[in-house]
């Protein structure tokens, strides 16, 4: 039969034959349906396992990804001086982070973002690889690429922001220096806080974006400074874009204000007067040519609290700060282009040391005083030539020939009279110790100050058995080389031969001369206050001030001899700095040094014995108030570079101090 | 001991009453109604869930552009019902060769997208061949074992099926784009099982498929030669163990999972649906469609939709034992399983129970090609079911 026309189904007679479903394939068909009722029961378990099993974990996880936790920096505190004049602040700034989990998946695309953020910001793509790679452990931390941007580097990632994922805009506060270059190793810098620092904090709260305080105040009061940094969140898209404006969760609270017993002005005058007395020695002749550096330091004798703390050469803390430029920065991270600077980063009032020379006098005249090895107005020649042990020791000048009392001695600094004493020493029994070097210790030196900021050098005070120690029989040298000879005695009495002391130790020696005999412990920070606007402590929140210092157990009988030898050093017509001190209005005292040592200098082969002219001394000398002690690196004798510098200081100290209305105006 | 093995139900003594009233009348009655409400579910539930997808999208809601699609799907879905099975069994060769022609084109001329030639841009929309293609596949296939459905036990038959099904597997694969090569090696698995192969031959079969499979992932990247990108390679094995690593392979995973379990029993709600709405989801208006939809909609939402796809299978396996013929049985069998093949890879990739592959949720991601070979689909098995119980001609 014909389909019927227009049917849309056509008839077909054999349909009355239909196909029958064999067996095999409703089995096949079967297994089909039994794999689909599996199928869907295995979606259905993982779902509901997913969803509602574990569905609140998922949901945490789901908000961690949107919500960004970011940082809102607490501005760091500032650092002011002991009249509240500020030393150290902050301004804005704005810094570049990269979130890793947000940069482009893909590494050509990340490569193309980082290069062109390289050239907006002026870091290489290794440098930010290198961070990224530190980092990588925690993709939701931000790296820090730049702090302190321009204003056109601002505009330009701001308009550009979606070119830019994962690259985000802080808003953060820059260390100011209106100072300059004032006090700049005292201060130290702030700077990332890197890897190994980041390890040993992170239990104290750090994270691996923070600054930190890296050398000077900065670093030992660092945890009072940065102030607690507050959280904010911020909703973000898959690509660490900002949806909408950020909430703030915790609001910050800024660092405490720093207030140090240095006076800034002091300060000033003391650098200026290092770099006086480096232009007096290079203009002096031959003996300070090669003066090149240097050091002042001065003390309160009370209690210890540093007044000004000046080491040349120095460096602009500035150049920390913000866009790194890597010649500025060289000659204090670089050790080539350091030692070529002369070492401006290094603090020399406390981490470099010297032989101290003459200015070590005192100590072995209390010493012996204290032992009874000397009478204050025994008789002991002072002549060209001390002759001990078939080795002669020259006396500094060869223009002499008398008995000297030990006023005398001191005042005219006379060295033979100190070998005799060194010799005294060297003969006392071995059941007697080493009392000329117990003493030295007694009075600071061979060990570190304390003071509150670092690195700090211990210096040396050499005796028998750091000699044994230090040349060691293993590295080949012989008896001769272990034994103490008589010459170490009779030379460390004039303060040559290897000790070694930091300018801060001798000030401290001084002050212990200078108040009586106590010993005090140098510091920098008096308190940490929130500041009211007269530059007066709103409200002290905790005071650093002075250790109680340590008595000595001197004799003031004996300093009593030491202090008129100082006095008539700087007075006495005979007096090694009588021409710099005589005139002052204040009267002062104090010893000049002026103490040999070889020196690498470039051009040299040999290195040659140059002079460290040194002097230290305090004043009023009736009731001291300040203790000065300067060197000269290569400068000469102590009484054409060291001295006059120190005068300096005093100066402006006594200006201030005599009239005291004059310094509440300026 | 085939006559005895009759369906019980006797559909050839209804259908033979029922070819008599036919017409459009006769046309309805004979319809799969439950397949129709399951499709009409599915589409409409899709457009729904699609729209609360895309909403926070850049482009705005995807449901208009997808409603385009589903019309002219629908057109095609009725002129499938149209044409008789036989047809598409009768020109099975110039369906194969044309598809495989296709697949050719696009290899040359295609669009490249994300580094791989699928599209072919014809205007108004780009149309990607390898979709059309998979029910083309089967049609093909069935076409060339209904032909040899007398030797069926002969090895020579699941070979020549396994001839002709190759090189459109493969043409799929270097474009590149494995999770279709997948559905194409499933509808081929399907056909060949349907069609009665035996199953010694189906176990050679699969015992080399997962030999291959082995070689290709791990003893020929051992070997120094790599057949996959290593991408490739790290999605597919992926999922096995989702590391910590928040911009490697297996960052779209773990925001897949995320999205799934943050919807927890209700869903977040479009607003509320962060992993959807601040793109940590990829995707998620085509290959993570499902994932996006469990997180907005909640268990409740996603279990809607399986079930009603489980609907679909259900009725796709019913036409199957329903079919007049072999051929039909074999084109309803091979349908089903990609069906339930692409349900089951998609959402349960998005689930991390299967690798990562781009393998559209069928009627719910965003796309013509897949949303009108899907209606395709469903049409030719509906025409299949309409014609049950009448015997071919000659």
């Amino acid at each position: 039969m014909a389909n019927a026309p227009g049917r849309f189904l056509p008839g077909d007679p054999r349909t009355a034959e239909p196909y029958r479903l064999t067996p095999q394939l409703a089995l096949r068909v079967a297994i089909l349906a039994f794999l689909a009722l599996g199928v869907f029961a295995l979606l259905f378990l993982r779902l509901w396992a997913l969803q509602v099993l574990s569905g609140d974990r998922y949901l945490a996880q789901a908000n961690d990804n949107r919500v960004r936790t970011i940082r809102v920096e607490a501005p760091r505190g500032p650092v002011l001086d002991r009249y509240g004049r500020l030393v150290v602040t902050n301004v804005p700034g704005t810094r570049v982070e990269l979130w890793p989990a947000d940069l482009p998946k893909s590494w050509p695309v990340e490569r193309k973002e980082l290069r062109a953020l390289a050239v907006v910001t002026g870091v290489s793509v290794q440098e930010m690889l290198a961070q990224l790679r530190r980092h990588g452990q925690d993709p939701l931390t931000p790296i820090v690429v730049q702090n302190g941007l321009h204003q056109d580097q601002i505009d330009y990632l701001r308009e550009r922001a979606p070119d830019f994922p994962g690259v985000q805009l802080q808003e953060s506060y820059l260390r100011k220096y209106p100072y300059r270059s004032l006090a700049a190793q005292v201060l130290g810098y702030v700077g990332q806080i890197s890897p190994s620092e980041y390890t040993s904090l992170k239990t104290k709260g750090y994270v691996p974006t923070d600054s930190i305080g890296q050398a000077g105040i900065e670093s030992t009061y660092d945890t009072y400074l940065r102030g607690k940094n507050g959280k904010a969140q911020l909703t973000v898209d898959s690509r660490g874009r900002p949806k909408g404006r950020a909430t703030l969760v915790t609001q910050f609270t800024p660092g405490e204000a720093l207030r140090l017993t240095i006076d800034i002005k002091l300060q000033r005058a003391a650098e200026q007067a290092l770099r006086y007395g480096i232009h007096l020695a290079r203009v002096s002749g031959i003996e300070g040519q090669h003066a090149n550096g240097g050091s002042i330091v001065a003390l309160d004798p009370r209690d210890g609290a540093v007044l000004a703390m000046a080491s040349y050469p120095t460096y602009q803390p500035s150049i920390y700060v913000g866009r790194k430029d890597a010649t500025k920065l060289a000659p204090v991270l670089d050790p080539k282009t350091a030692e070529l600077a002369n070492h401006p980063g290094i603090n020399r009032a406390i981490d470099a040391a010297y032989p101290p020379g003459s200015t070590f006098k005192p100590v072995t005249a209390l010493a012996a005083m204290q032992e009874g090895l000397m009478h204050p107005y025994e008789t002991i020649p002072c002549i060209p030539v001390y002759t001990a042990y078939r080795q002669a020791f020259n006396n500094w000048t060869p223009l002499i020939n008398m008995g000297m009392d030990l006023q005398r001695a001191l005042a005219q600094s006379c060295d033979t009279y100190f070998y005799e004493l060194g010799r005294r020493f060297y003969v006392l029994p071995s059941d007697r110790g080493h009392p000329l070097q117990g003493w030295a210790n007694r009075f600071g030196l061979g060990e570190k100050t304390g003071i509150d900021a670092g690195p700090e050098a211990a210096g040396l005070i050499p005796t028998p058995e750091w000699r044994r120690a230090a040349y060691p029989a293993s590295q080949g040298y012989g008896v001769i080389d272990r034994t103490w000879k008589p010459g170490y005695s009779i030379q460390l009495a004039i303060g040559q031969g290897q000790v070694l002391v930091t300018p801060l130790q001798m000030a401290r020696l001084y002050a212990v001369i200078a108040n009586g005999g106590k010993l005090v412990t140098p510091h920098l920070a008096a308190d940490v206050e929130l500041t009211g606007n007269d530059g007066k402590a709103a409200r002290i929140l905790r005071r650093f001030g002075a250790q109680p210092s340590q008595p000595t157990g001197v004799d003031p009988t004996a300093l009593r001899y030491v202090q008129q030898g100082l006095e008539e050093a700087t007075h006495a017509s005979f007096g090694t700095s009588s021409g710099v001190f005589g005139n002052f209005p204040v009267d002062i005292a104090g010893k000049t040094g002026s103490a040999e040592k070889n020196v690498t200098l470039p051009g040299y082969p040999q290195a040659p014995k140059l002079t460290q002219s040194w002097w230290c001394g305090y004043g009023p000398f009736d009731a001291p108030t300040i203790v000065v002690c300067a060197v000269i690196e290569n400068g000469g004798h102590g009484g054409t570079a060291a001295a006059p510098a120190a005068l300096k200081v005093f100066e402006q100290y006594f200006r201030k101090s005599a009239t005291p209305t004059a310094h509440a105006s300026d | 001991m085939t006559i005895e093995a009759v369906n019980t139900r006797a559909r050839g003594l209804r259908a033979h009453r029922e070819s008599e009233s036919a017409g459009l009348a006769g046309v309805l009655r004979r319809l799969d109604w439950l397949l129709l409400l399951a499709l009409g579910g599915v589409v409409g539930y899709g457009l729904w869930a699609i729209d609360g997808i895309t909403r926070h999208d850049p482009g705005g809601s995807a449901v208009t552009r997808q409603g385009l699609y589903v019309f002219a799907g629908a057109l095609l879905f009725v002129a499938a019902l149209v044409v008789d099975p036989d047809r598409f069994r009768a020109f099975w060769r110039p369906i194969y060769f044309g598809t495989l022609g296709l697949m050719m084109f696009v290899l040359v001329a295609g669009a490249a997208t994300r580094g791989s030639r699928r599209w072919i841009d014809v205007g108004f929309f780009t149309f990607q061949p390898s979709e059309f293609g998979k029910v083309l596949f089967v049609l093909a296939l069935a076409g060339l074992l209904a032909e040899r459905s007398r030797s069926i036990g002969d090895p020579r038959a699941p070979l020549a099926a396994l001839g002709y099904g190759l090189p459109p597997i493969v043409l799929v694969f270097v474009q590149p784009d494995i999770g279709t090569a997948l559905v194409y090696m499933a509808a081929l698995a399907a056909v060949l099982f349907i069609a009665g192969v035996r199953w010694s031959h189906l176990g050679v079969l699969g015992a080399i498929t997962v030999a291959g499979a082995l070689a290709v992932l791990w003893l020929l990247p051992v070997a120094g030669v790599n057949v996959l990108k290593p991408y490739q390679t790290d999605r597919l094995v992926g999922f096995t163990h989702p590391g910590n690593d928040p911009r490697g392979a297996t960052y779209n995973l773990r925001q897949s999972i995320t999205a799934v379990g943050a919807g927890g029993l209700r869903g977040r709600g479009v607003l509320g649906a962060t992993q959807t709405r601040l793109n940590y989801l990829p995707e998620h208006a085509t290959d993570f469609a499902f994932a996006s939809l469990a997180e907005e909609r909640g268990f409740f939402g996603a279990a809607i939709l399986l079930l009603l796809y489980l609907l679909v299978v259900w009725r796709a396996l019913k036409i199957v034992a329903g079919a007049r013929d072999l051929y039909c049985a074999v084109v309803a069998g091979g349908i089903a399983f990609m069906f339930l093949f692409q349900v089951f890879v998609n959402s349960a990739m998005t689930m991390g129970v299967a690798p990562i592959t781009g393998i559209p949720l069928p009627f719910v991601s965003v796309g013509g090609s897949s949303m009108i070979t899907n209606f395709l689909a469903i049409g030719i098995l509906q025409s299949i079911h309409l014609r049950r119980g009448m015997r071919r001609r000659g």
